[in-house]
């Protein structure tokens, strides 16, 4: 799985000394970033300390995969995604468990593609939302909608990055973004309401 | 009250005339909304946008929401730094 994770499949040549300082100053400053996505990946602290150490140590292992130039947080991000499909989605504590590839179709049926669709929700409505409550929706969407709207909204992501980080076609980023906001302001419209801001 | 502020003036009654309420292709428009506050607009979806943006009081209005529901990911959710322990833990097993 790690070797798939070059693009190019080219190792590079690291000296000890060079595989430190790389590490040093292309992946530590990222180590906040990543904390935060491994934490609203998992939705646990301890799993969330776990994947981000399981990830670094992947990354220093296998460092001469990286090249250097390319982007170093997006190369991070990919290897964190893996690991916590491989290793942590299986365990996770995660509450909604909503089969991903059953929403997928859901929301790629004839209904969901109607051109009225929309959700009726006010910009004003969302201003008055707090932090935890932004947050609270985002945290209740399934896990692949919740990484698309980190990627682009939190991390700022291109969609060619994010493309590349999950390992699915630019076309899919941009449905799946369109989607999962959808999802979101639905979302957003029932806290909105439930403290009367929609009034 | 002045009556110049409550009585709309020729040219923004001609303007309102030629804002629509209803938008025919509200679903594409929403795809190029979110492109374009992505940054990742095409060139089309970018003429689209500027030609039909500022007469359409659905877009508008979306444009709006998902500007403020952008901005409230990026900027209200709160970011925490991560734990020194984790730190301390992953540069002793790599220096060991």
């Amino acid at each position: 799985m790690l070797v798939a994770m070059s693009e190019t499949l080219t190792t590079n040549e690291y000296t000890d000394d060079l595989r430190y300082e790389v590490f040093n100053r292309e992946f530590m400053p990222h180590i906040d970033s990543m904390y935060n996505f491994a934490f609203r990946l998992t939705m646990d602290e301890d799993d969330a300390n776990d994947l981000v150490q399981d990830t670094y140590l992947k990354a220093f292992r296998f460092i001469s995969s990286f090249e250097q130039g390319t982007n170093a947080k997006a190369w991070l991000f990919r290897i964190l995604k893996n690991s916590f499909i491989n290793d942590y989605r299986k365990k996770s504590k995660e509450p909604s468990k909503v089969d991903y590839q059953e929403v997928e179709t859901t929301y790629n049926s004839e209904e969901a593609s109607d051109t009225t669709y929309t959700v009726d929700l006010r910009a004003d409505a969302v201003q008055e939302l707090i932090g935890d409550e932004v947050a609270n929706a985002l945290n209740s969407l399934p896990v692949d909608f919740r990484t698309v709207i980190i990627l682009c909204d939190i991390e700022g992501f291109t969609y060619e990055e994010m493309a590349k980080i999950l390992d699915i076609p630019i076309g899919t980023v941009r449905s799946r973004l369109h989607r999962a906001r959808n999802l979101l302001k639905e979302k957003l419209k029932s806290y909105a309401s439930s403290m009367g801001y929609d009034s | 009250m002045n009556a110049s502020l409550t009585t709309p003036s020729v040219t923004e009654e001609a303007q309102k005339q030629t804002m629509k309420h209803t938008c025919e292709h509200h679903a594409e428009c929403m795809k190029v909304i979110q492109a374009i506050l992505d940054d990742e607009a095409t060139d089309a979806e970018k003429e689209h946008f500027r030609t039909n943006m500022d007469k359409c009081i659905p877009c508008i209005e979306s444009y709006r929401l998902e500007k403020c529901i952008k901005d409230s990911l990026n900027l209200k959710i709160q970011k925490k730094p991560c734990p020194q322990s984790i730190l301390d833990t992953i540069i002793s097993k790599i220096n060991s």
